[in-house]
């Protein structure tokens, strides 16, 4: 596949599966602003691998895959227990459980190096990663994880989502939203334990936040940020694991340094939503508001570059030159002036008037949001008012 | 030889009450502002520091390794800031987005130009507890001092004179940034002080005694103290106090069972928030059970 030798084809179809796994699971996270409960998680899975390592005394993958995912769904409920008691807040509780399980990770490890034989080699590798040993059956137990989890997600995506957004409501309705939280969460210890094994527990982080990140930057609704997370990590471990292949470079950093620079392009560039969007947005707006000011006082002083920039836009459309306003400038002046007539009775009398169905009304063009009908009406008040 | 032991081990209970007592001056504030987890960040975040500084100027050697760090530590901080400034995503969003990115950056530098010098991620970076004596400076005389030791107690006074010079400012931004505002008390310059410090804190003792146990000394010790205080000043005092009980019933432990020093310290300190989780007089599970069965 992808014309890779075999071992650089089963990473990088480990790769898939994670992205898609955990940008889909992660999502519930990130929203319920839990996006390092993935990080707390992955750190718990250390005391889980070296019980599991002690108690089967082989380093057998589905065993330790076991003993890993036990321990970070203890960890997992430990974190929304201690929430729950009222004092300790989400990031606190995150973090206690963070350092407690690992501290006993550590403790455990070294147990485990002055007793056990040398086999035990390697199992620190659990918390950087070791994609390049990884082997065709762990794929295959991630797949059957991962797409176990996502057909959970599929088919219960309703219930979630209710959940996700607004616990009392959903209580409300019947749902188990407590039976709904807890699974939501055992979910994401999937994940993350799929992710452990490619990336690495510290990196994982990356892969639950990355895809919702993009996710949320090109899509307004829920329903479309699921299925946009899991594209987008496929996208990621994918490329990320091509290539560290190419550039014989460790698989997980690789990885995450692809998401993160997608998620900083999402960020800076989304329609819409991103920062230098946003930005143009707001340059265009301020320098409308400086050619209305213009227009509407065409002979005030020139006082900054705006001022200028404004007048030669003026003078480009044809609206002004060398003697002030031209016929086309003072119509269209006229016109901003009626609009902002307009606007201003609306502030004042909007209340009164009725509108067959309730309409936003934009500042800019109150006849085209409102209907001609609220404008006479409109005209008909302000006058009325003048005139008492 | 017994001697010798026996001095070693009050080395490292002392380096290590250093670390707690420099965690738990700042470790509440950060529990209340909500940010706990940046201190877990940082201590990801400032590898491409040392790395970078090994690249440069090939050396090992603590100070420059630690102003690299804590280059890495304040442009982690900064970005994290900038992130969540930008309105787009949560603060512990961006925390998840922009420590993993700075620390793979450090792994792939560390693969890429590091392999042959073994610069080994655990021990030789992080720094590891029960080497801490080995590495003693003269102070003249003959009186060897682990450097450790000098390096934390410098930390601990830069940290002891924010607290206290700057403690009325601190509390009231703490609790209400908004007010502050209002009476001038600029919350963003104080927050960034007191970001600076975790950053320069967290540095000096990942070189020290690693990175678990600073971010278990930041967190679990005041994390126990706001369950068991709502008193600021009381919380500050008893998080150092939980951090010195975890340097010594932990050091006790390990050379009991043989075991990582810097774990068991750092179970301890979990024991005790387990403990004033079920037994704190006031927000106490148990007592809370209690008190609901027998109406006062």
């Amino acid at each position: 596949m992808f014309g890779l030798p075999y071992t650089d084809t089963v990473v990088v179809l480990g790769a898939l599966v994670l992205g898609v796994t955990s940008g889909v699971l992660g999502t519930f996270a990130v929203l319920r602003q839990r996006s390092l409960v993935g990080d707390a998680v992955a750190h718990s899975t250390l005391p889980g691998v070296c019980v599991a390592f002690l108690v089967a005394g082989v380093k057998d993958v589905p065993g330790l895959l076991v003993g890993a995912a036990a321990a970070g769904l203890v960890a997992a409920l430990l974190m929304v227990g201690i929430e729950r008691t009222g004092r300790i807040k989400p990031d606190t509780a995150i973090g206690v459980v963070l350092s407690g399980f690992f501290s006993l990770g550590v403790v455990l490890l070294t147990h485990i190096a002055s007793t056990a034989d040398a086999d035990q080699a390697g199992l620190e590798n659990y918390l950087f990663g070791q994609a390049a040993g990884l082997l065709e059956t762990d794929v295959v137990v991630m797949a059957v994880l991962g797409g176990t989890a996502l057909l959970v997600v599929g088919v219960l995506r309703r219930a979630l989502t209710t959940t996700l957004f607004d616990s009392s409501y959903a209580g409300s309705i019947g749902l188990p939203v407590r039976a709904l939280e807890v699974l939501m969460t055992g979910l994401l210890v999937v994940a993350v334990v799929i992710g452990v094994r490619v990336v690495g527990a510290i990196l994982m982080v990356a892969m639950l936040v990355v895809p919702t990140v993009v996710a949320r930057q090109l899509a307004d609704r829920f329903t479309w940020v699921l299925p946009i997370a899991g594209v987008v990590g496929a996208v990621v471990g994918i490329t990320g694991s091509l290539l560290a292949t190419r550039a014989a470079l460790p698989t997980g950093p690789v990885i995450v340094l692809v998401g993160f620079s997608i998620a900083m392009l999402a960020v800076l560039l989304a329609p819409g939503r991103g920062v230098l969007w946003r930005a143009s947005r707001l340059a265009t707006r301020r320098r409308r508001v400086r050619r209305d000011a213009v227009l509407v006082s065409p002979d005030a002083p020139v006082r900054s570059l705006a001022d200028r920039l404004a007048r030669t836009s003026l003078r480009r459309d044809g609206l002004l030159d060398d003697d002030g306003l031209t016929a086309a400038g003072r119509r269209a002046a006229e016109e901003l002036a009626d609009r902002r007539a307009l606007w201003s009775a609306w502030l004042e009398h909007g209340a009164l008037v009725d509108l067959p169905d309730a309409r936003e009304p934009d500042p800019t063009d109150l006849r085209g949001s409102l209907g001609d009908d609220a404008v006479a009406q409109l005209r008909l008040l302000s006058a009325g008012g003048r005139r008492g | 030889m017994g001697d010798a032991v026996l001095s070693d081990s009050i080395v490292i209970i002392v380096v290590a009450g250093l670390v707690a007592t420099a965690c738990g001056l700042l470790g509440p504030f950060l529990v209340l502002r909500r940010i706990a987890l940046l201190s877990d960040a940082v201590s990801h975040a400032v590898l491409p520091g040392i790395v970078a500084v090994w690249l440069v100027w090939q050396t090992r050697a603590p100070l420059p390794v630690v102003v690299g760090a804590a280059a890495f530590a304040v442009l982690c901080v900064l970005g994290i800031d900038a992130l969540r400034a930008s309105g787009l995503m949560a603060s512990d969003a961006a925390i998840a987005l922009v420590f993993p990115a700075l620390f793979s950056l450090g792994v792939l530098g560390v693969t890429r130009f590091a392999d042959g010098i073994h610069l080994d991620l655990d021990s030789t970076i992080y720094g590891e507890i029960a080497f801490v004596p080995f590495d003693a400076i003269d102070l003249g005389g003959g009186v060897g001092v682990a450097r450790a030791g000098v390096v934390l107690a410098v930390v601990v006074l830069l940290n002891l004179l924010l607290v206290t010079l700057l403690w009325k400012e601190l509390k009231a931004t703490t609790f209400d940034p908004a007010f502050g505002a209002t009476v001038r008390l600029r919350p963003q310059l104080l927050s960034r002080l007191l970001l600076i410090a975790v950053a320069v804190t967290a540095v000096s003792a990942f070189e020290a005694v690693g990175a678990i146990l600073v971010v278990t000394m930041l967190i679990v010790p005041a994390a126990t103290a706001y369950l068991l205080t709502d008193r600021l000043v009381v919380m500050v005092a008893l998080a150092v106090g939980v951090g010195w009980v975890g340097a010594i019933a932990g050091h006790t432990l390990a050379i009991a069972y043989d075991s990582s020093i810097a774990g068991a310290m750092g179970l301890v300190c979990a024991a005790c928030f387990v403990l004033a989780l079920l037994a704190s007089p006031k927000h106490g599970l148990l007592t809370r059970r209690l008190r609901r069965r027998t109406p006062a």
